[in-house]
This record gives C-alpha cells, structure tokens and sequence, in this order.
C-alpha cells in the first residue's frame, strides 16, 4: 500500500519511461494545461503527458470516460466516482 | 449464459456494443486508433499483441477473435498465432515484437511490473518510444475489454469458422463499422 506523503514525491521526481512522451506534445487542452502548470512550477498528474501524447487516441479514452462516469445511468456520478476509486486501490495505482 | 439481460446471437463485445451504444462508439474508435490504422507497427502485429494479452486473460472470445484478425492480417497463417499464444521467444516473429510482447505481458500481470529494462531492450531492438507507447496502451486497453466480456460471461461461438468470417471484414475494414452492424443484426431479428 501507499501513502498520500510518498505519493507527492514520487510524482515531482520520477522521470517517465519514454523521454518522447514527456517532450513536446501536438496542440491540445492538456497540453495547455501542462504548459501553465509547469510555467507556475506547480506538480500535476502525469497521466496528463500520456494524454497529450496521442490525442487520436486518448480523445476515445476520454470520450468513453466521460459516458460511463457521467453519461445517463441510475448510478450517481458520486457512486461512479467511488467504483473506479475502488479498483484503482485494488489495482495499487495511487493516482 | 450471460449475467444480464444482452440481445441474444450477438457475441462477445458485440452484444455488449448492442446493449450499450453511448460506450460502444468510443470504445471502438478507440480499438481502431490502436489495431487497425496506419502506423509503424503492422496491423499483425497490433493485432498479435491483443491476442497474446487476451490469451493471458484468459479471454476466450478475445484471444479467438483477434486471433483470427492477426491471422487474417498474415494471409490465414493460424499457426503463427498460436506460437505466439503458447511460446512467443521461440515464434518466427522480429525480436522487436519479442521485445513488444514481453512487455506487453508485464501490463496483463500489473503495469507496475514494467522495468526501465524491459524499455532498455525493446529500445535496443529498435522499438520507438510511440511503438511502445502504444504497445502498452494496447495491452491496457485489452485488459479492460477482456474484463468487460468475460465479467458479464458473455457468449462466445465455439466454433472457430465464426470468428474467421468476421476477422476477414474486420482486417480489411477496420472496427468503426462495428456498432452499425451490430444496431442492423439487432433490427434485422
């Protein structure tokens, strides 16, 4: 298991596997968001760079997220939420 | 017997698609991105990647499926993808897809297991950081449709000649046409 102290540091000093992905992303509402994050020296998420990466297919990615997570469903956004917090702990993935 | 109510004769994803149209489109818009359009990596061995993937799932329908696309892909050669399946290192493929597909199976046991060594050697083989960018998100992505299938016990056919004449379509067309013909197979019953 993790902590949320060791979380933060981690993500400030671990360089990605793949240098490309980090480099220079194709226009995009994540890469501007990467880019005022990074000028106001602020930590995000790196998940963003993979975003970034290739649009053409984490659009899809995001797509499909925003309808199981907020499309039209008898579970609340919050009960969604709450599924997907659950398996990412079962799947030891921290962010 | 599936654990819900899914329109009956379609398989696998494909009646998932039916039941749920919003989801279906991305997902193979997605499937798309990652098997079938142009890129560095061939169709075949896109499609390879998936098969091994689905095979260590444990995914019937997948591993069948995509399986008979590689094959497709490769001119029918069936046995090749069954090399891959059982024993990939020993299979008559490039070392780079070896490198690949190591890879690969390091995501299907938990993305974690990826080392800065599996990287160092696939790189090593001549492997792109965009190839195997995209190997892993192949591997992620049929990790979550391996899940999806086999966590509803969707039907798959057991009959192997099923899979080809749908591979056959799906090779030369790629997987955009997927929730159309899924809406007409469902109209036409």
């Amino acid at each position: 298991m993790f902590s949320p102290l060791r979380l933060a540091g981690d993500m400030k000093v671990d360089p990605m596997f793949l240098p490309e992905v980090e480099g220079d992303p194709p226009p995009s509402p994540v890469a501007d968001l990467i880019r005022v994050a990074q000028a106001g020296g602020n930590e995000y998420p790196k998940i963003w760079h993979l975003f970034a990466y290739r649009p053409e297919a984490t659009g899809h990615l995001s797509g499909f997220t925003q309808e199981i997570m907020r499309g039209d469903c008898p579970l609340s956004p919050g009960i969604r939420e709450l599924i997907a917090a659950f398996t990412s702990y079962g799947n030891d993935c921290p962010f | 017997m599936p654990h819900i109510s899914l329109p009956a004769g379609l398989p696998g994803i494909r009646a998932l698609f039916a039941f749920r149209p919003e989801t279906a489109k991305a997902l193979c818009e997605l499937a798309e991105v990652l098997l079938h359009a142009p890129g560095t990596l061939s169709p075949a061995e896109r499609e390879l990647i998936a098969t091994y993937v689905s095979s260590q799932n444990d995914c019937l329908y997948c591993q069948t499926a995509h399986g008979a696309i590689a094959a497709s892909h490769l001119g029918g050669d069936e046995q090749l993808v069954l090399d891959v399946k059982r024993d990939f290192s020993h299979a008559d493929i490039s070392d780079k897809l070896k490198a690949l597909l190591a890879i690969a199976g390091k995501v299907q046991l938990g993305g974690r297991n990826v080392q800065p060594e599996d990287v160092q050697h696939a790189r090593q083989h001549g492997a792109t950081d965009q190839e195997i960018h995209d190997t892993v998100l192949i591997a992620a992505a049929f990790c979550m449709y391996n899940r999806y299938v086999d966590g509803l016990a969707t039907w798959a056919p057991p009959d192997p000649a099923a899979y080809r004449q749908r591979a056959g379509k799906v090779a030369r067309e790629g997987y955009l046409g997927i929730p159309g013909d899924v809406q007409s197979t469902q109209a036409g019953r």
